[in-house]
């Protein structure tokens, strides 16, 4: 054994920058997430029910290649809604909520590394997990559906995975917060996939109800739909794809009318909100709180 | 090197550590020795800027809350156990944990080597035994070489070989200069690695002696350390109070102080309450005089 | 008529004009070769040529741009001999025909005045037998416009609109009482409407027409044939209103989304046979109102392709007898609506043995005889929804609506009653009619999009490799 030891007055280098180290944490944590189970079953059943939809909408134009808009983009802008909230929202919970749970996030907190950059390394990390995923998803749907003749427009394929890449974004940052303010992983996946249901299912539900019981203002309508980031990911899909959003009916036509090409910057305001807000907030709670 | 400036921290309302000021020079070894929930770990925390805390704590000058990058660049950390990502390879890790630590050139061979772990840096972290993981852990935190070794009760969660295998490695690597901060409730740890040995108490400092007073002092003849199952512990401590002992717990069961002629008075007071032993170990006197004696070598070679 | 002879013994050419200039020409340059800008005209040159033209004579206008305004009284041929631009200097008509039997060929006319009261149009017919074709007819405010002018050919003219607002734009193409007119391969963009008023017998084929807002509009106009044109990104492609006996086959009606936004519309009209169409993105494939309007003779729709309309077929609730069969109902996002409520019980949607194509049965074919073995019912508890409260399609393609449709489905207390049934529906789609020619559909660049993506995500998985470990030289010893 040499000179492991260490002289009192050693000069030691500084620790390494913010970037550095957010970046060697947003390695480590892409690395962990593509080589876990929840990453590879999301893209599997992501990538499945993709080309499914691509299929099924290639079989029911019966080879005629037609599908306008359609189905295609109907049925991947819905395959979206549903797989990449849950994938992100439980993969954000997952990410600090288990490490806690490990002892492993005080054993990183006892490095020469800021709070903040973990949580930031971890959120671009997993960041680049998803896009990974989405494309992967994304974009074996489009071989499908080029090598079924289908006219379906490349750009809308280049949107749906960037505006599906922020939805993601949102979602991770939303996962999270919860992650950060749960004790543990269970808990935490359970609150997301609660709040997963709630942003999928159960908001939707109400505001339907709202819209028939209360005869709600088409106004309101559209104006309280912009809260729910996956209403804004469709919106925008939609819009972003068919320059327009009469297929939403009388609430789409207001939104178009009212707001024109406002539209575009409205709903990347309410993506942006949906990823700064929780994430400032996961790193208020995070430096505050005891990593045990 | 390590200035500990009247911190007090509290979980809630209960109070863990209290009022506590310690200074550590360069190159000295400070065992904090007390029972499970005295404040030697929490206070350990708060030297690694864990926890928030009042009062104030510095590592060579670097405020370890306002300057925790700095602070923690000068400190290898090994915990009580690791608990890394299942499928983290030991090349990997040791890879992640040295950029980190802002070091690009590290060789991981050499590095295993050093704790004893060559030819297992293609393993997964999780193939690895309890000894092994804390060798890696032990490994990492020696990474960029740094003045400071702070060890939380280590060995708590090794088997009886594992531990002294550990502890000798510890002795062989601590070498000279390095300042040491550990938590412990083993005589044995305490005596080989320590040159001072601060006892806490319900968050507070009750003493500070050299090492080789606190081994005299603890050498009542023999100590029997009794392990017991967690649930049982709380009424052998009764059991044995009652019986006149003065038991106190440690992580994997009692301590008692024991005159030599009535070691095994403990075991017929505890079959009385049909409280089940799962092992135990006598520490004689001779034994620690032994440890004292080396503690006292210790001591007269080191500058 | 003999339009190809050049050098008939009458034929009156005209020199070219040595003057100079009166005036330079200031415009912005329209359509129409480069080289006719280089060549001011005299004022009332062809007026002049036209003045000596006696009636039958051909006459050649050699290039160069003409500012005049035009009234051809007698019945002459009038030939552009090269690149002929004839400017309306943004005033008035352009081109007036009141003589039968004009022929007017391969004119470039633009630049009329823009008074909606006095209709100022490009070219106006006002006797029958006329001929307007190879003309470019560009930024008029009407352009071509047929007043009691029967027996004309409007052929293989290109007529663009002013760029207005809709509500300020002239038709395209009118024609008033002009029967057995035949129109046909021309192209009409950015104007109003191609009209037709009061006109029996006539033929409407191969033309296009796009960015308007009626492709074409018929009132009044009986046995009219509508055969292999294509209108898109109109307000409305074709709308039928009273007319009798109207054929529609073989036409393309794509994206045509206005705030009405039907691909074809039918308000009141009889005896027509809608055969062999395309209808594709538009807002509604086709809407039916009142029709047909007397109930003796059915409304016959077959072998159409209705593809990715946001509603395939609207019926408004009048309408009733109407039989569908042999139709492809592809992937509209609501296959057929009443709107308001109520049932199709009045109209049948299969004839003898043959349905229609759904691209959304469920059912099977377990003897393979090309039918589905259960009827095909349409019945979805959202549609129904939809149907009550329109805005409640701002919640289409969610996952929310899915779930209602599967309560729809599993709770039969809550299923809507079926709008109609399909005896015996397709299990394939018929062979698709009128699909369009030109334009394959973006394969190659949708492959590459995808393989992009691909190659994305297979980089990042890349990025998360183990790295690779780097000795030490010298390290930490």
């Amino acid at each position: 054994m040499t000179t492991l030891a260490a002289s009192p007055n050693l000069v030691l280098p500084g620790p390494p920058s913010a970037l550095r180290n957010t970046m060697t944490l947003a390695r480590r944590e892409l690395r962990d997430a593509v080589r876990s189970r929840w990453f590879f079953l999301y893209t599997l059943a992501f990538t499945v029910l993709g080309l499914a939809v691509s299929f099924v909408s290639a079989a029911g134009t019966g080879g005629s290649g037609l599908s306008g808009f359609g189905r295609t983009t109907a049925g991947l802008v819905n395959l979206v809604l549903l797989v990449v909230p849950l994938m992100a929202l439980s993969a954000g919970a997952a990410s600090i909520a288990s490490d806690r749970e490990r002892g492993m996030l005080s054993y990183l907190f006892a490095q020469p590394i800021n709070r903040s950059e973990l949580l930031l390394g971890k959120f671009l990390g997993l960041a680049a997990a998803l896009l990974a995923s989405i494309s992967l998803g994304l974009g074996a749907c489009a071989l499908i559906l080029a090598w079924k003749g289908l006219r379906t427009n490349p750009q809308s394929m280049f949107w749906l995975c960037g505006l599906a890449f922020l939805l993601a974004l949102g979602m991770l940052s939303v996962g999270m917060l919860i992650s950060t303010l749960a004790r543990r992983a269970s808990v935490a996946v359970g609150t997301a996939i609660f709040v997963w249901l709630m942003l999928v299912f159960v908001s939707d539900l109400a505001l339907m109800a709202g819209a028939v019981a209360l005869r709600l203002r088409i106004e309101t309508l559209f104006a309280v739909s912009l809260v729910n980031p996956l209403q804004v990911f469709k919106m925008w899909s939609l819009h972003a794809v068919d320059a327009n959003l009469d297929v939403l009916g009388p609430a789409g036509l207001y939104a178009v009318e009212e707001y024109g090409s406002l539209l575009h910057a409205i709903f990347a305001g309410c993506m942006v909100v949906w990823v700064l807000v929780p994430l400032t907030l996961a790193s208020v709670v995070l430096s505050r709180r005891s990593p045990l | 090197m390590i200035t500990i400036d009247h911190v007090s921290m509290k979980f809630g309302r209960s109070v863990a550590v209290d009022d506590v000021s310690l200074d550590i020079q360069a190159g000295d070894s400070v065992a904090l020795w007390g029972p499970n929930g005295a404040g030697k770990t929490t206070l350990i925390r708060c030297v690694l800027g864990l926890l928030r805390f009042r009062g104030s704590i510095t590592l060579a000058g670097h405020d370890v809350r306002r300057q925790g990058k700095h602070a923690r660049l000068l400190v290898g950390y090994v915990p009580q156990e690791l608990g890394f990502h299942d499928e983290l390879g030991v090349n990997e890790a040791i890879g992640f944990f040295a950029r980190l630590k802002g070091l690009d050139r590290v060789d991981p061979h050499t590095t295993l080597d050093h704790v004893g772990l060559a030819g297992h840096g293609g393993k997964r972290v999780r193939e690895l035994s309890g000894g092994m993981k804390q060798r890696l852990a032990l490994a990492i935190a020696l990474l960029g070489d740094p003045p400071v070794l702070v060890l939380d009760e280590v060995t708590a969660s090794l088997d009886a070989v594992g531990r002294g295998e550990f502890v000798a490695l510890l002795e062989r690597l601590s070498g000279a200069g390095r300042t040491m901060l550990f938590a412990s409730h083993r005589l044995d740890e305490v005596a080989t690695l320590a040159r001072r040995v601060v006892e806490i108490d319900r968050g507070r400092v009750r003493r500070t002696t050299s090492a080789a007073e606190f081994v005299a002092r603890t050498e009542h003849g023999a100590v029997l350390h009794l392990h017991i199952a967690a649930p049982a512990r709380q009424a052998a401590m009764r059991s044995l109070a009652e019986g006149g002992f003065a038991p106190s717990l440690n992580g994997v069961g009692l301590l008692v102080p024991v005159s030599p002629s009535q070691k095994a008075a403990p075991f017929r007071v505890l079959a009385e309450a049909r409280i089940a032993i799962d092992d135990f170990e006598v520490v004689t006197a001779n034994h620690a005089a032994d440890l004292a004696a080396r503690a006292h070598a210790r001591r007269e070679t080191t500058p | 008529m003999n339009t190809s002879s050049p050098v008939l013994p009458l034929t009156v050419l005209l020199a070219c004009s040595a003057a100079p200039a009166l005036q330079p020409d200031h415009e912005a340059p329209a359509p129409g070769p480069r080289a006719a800008e280089d060549v001011p005209r005299q004022l009332g040159e062809i007026g002049r040529l036209l003045e000596a033209a006696p009636p039958g004579a051909t006459v050649l206008v050699q290039p160069g741009v003409y500012r005049e305004h035009l009234r051809i009284t007698r019945p002459v041929t009038l030939v552009a001999n090269g690149a002929v631009v004839i400017d309306g200097g943004g005033s008035g008509d352009i081109i007036e025909i009141a003589a039968p039997g004009v022929t007017l060929r391969g004119f470039t006319i633009r630049n009329t005045g823009i008074d909606l009261d006095k209709e100022n149009a490009a070219i106006r017919v006002l006797a029958p037998r006329a001929v307007i074709r190879d003309n470019i007819v560009d930024d008029v405010l009407f352009g071509i416009d047929l007043r009691e002018a029967p027996d004309s050919l409007v052929a293989n003219n290109r007529i663009g609109g002013k760029d207005l607002d809709i509500a300020r734009r002239g038709d395209g193409l009118r024609l008033w009482r002009s029967d057995r007119t035949t129109v046909e391969d021309n192209v009409i963009h950015d104007g109003r409407d191609a009209i037709l008023w009061y006109s029996k017998g006539v033929i409407v084929r191969r033309n296009t027409g796009h960015d308007c807002r009626y492709g074409l509009h018929l009132m009044f106009s009986d046995d009219v044939t509508i055969s292999d044109n294509e209108f898109t990104r109109n307000s409305v492609g074709i709308y039928l209103m009273y007319s009798t006996g109207v054929e529609i086959n073989g036409n393309r009606l794509i994206q045509n989304r206005g705030p009405s936004g039907y691909g074809l519309g039918l308000k009141e009209t009889d005896r027509f046979v809608v055969r062999g169409n395309l209808m594709v993105g538009n807002r509604s494939g086709i809407y039916i109102d009142g029709s047909p309007f007397s109930p003796d003779v059915p409304g016959e729709f077959t072998a159409n392709t209705i593809a990715g309309n946001d509603i395939g077929v609207t019926f408004l609730p009048s309408a009733r007898g109407n039989l569908l069969h042999a139709n492809n109902f592809i992937d509209n996002f609501n296959q057929v609506a009443v709107a308001g409520r109520g049932n199709l019980d009045a109209n049948q949607f299969w004839k003898g043995d043959s349905g229609n194509f759904w691209s959304d049965y469920t059912g099977y074919d377990q003897n393979r005889d090309g039918v589905g073995d259960f009827v095909h019912e349409s019945a979805t508890l959202f549609e129904d929804l939809m149907d009550r409260e329109p805005s409640l399609r701002l919640f289409l393609f969610s996952p929310a609506q899915q779930a209602v449709e599967f309560v729809g489905r599993a709770v039969p207390a809550v299923r809507p009653e079926p709008k109609f049934t399909d005896e015996v529906p397709l299990m394939r789609p018929v062979p698709v009619a009128a699909l369009p020619t030109g334009g394959s559909p973006a394969r190659i660049p949708l492959a590459a999009g995808g393989a992009l993506l691909v190659t994305l995500g297979g980089s990042l998985l890349g990025l998360a490799r183990d790295p690779a470990v780097r000795p030490a030289h010298g390290g930490v010893r």
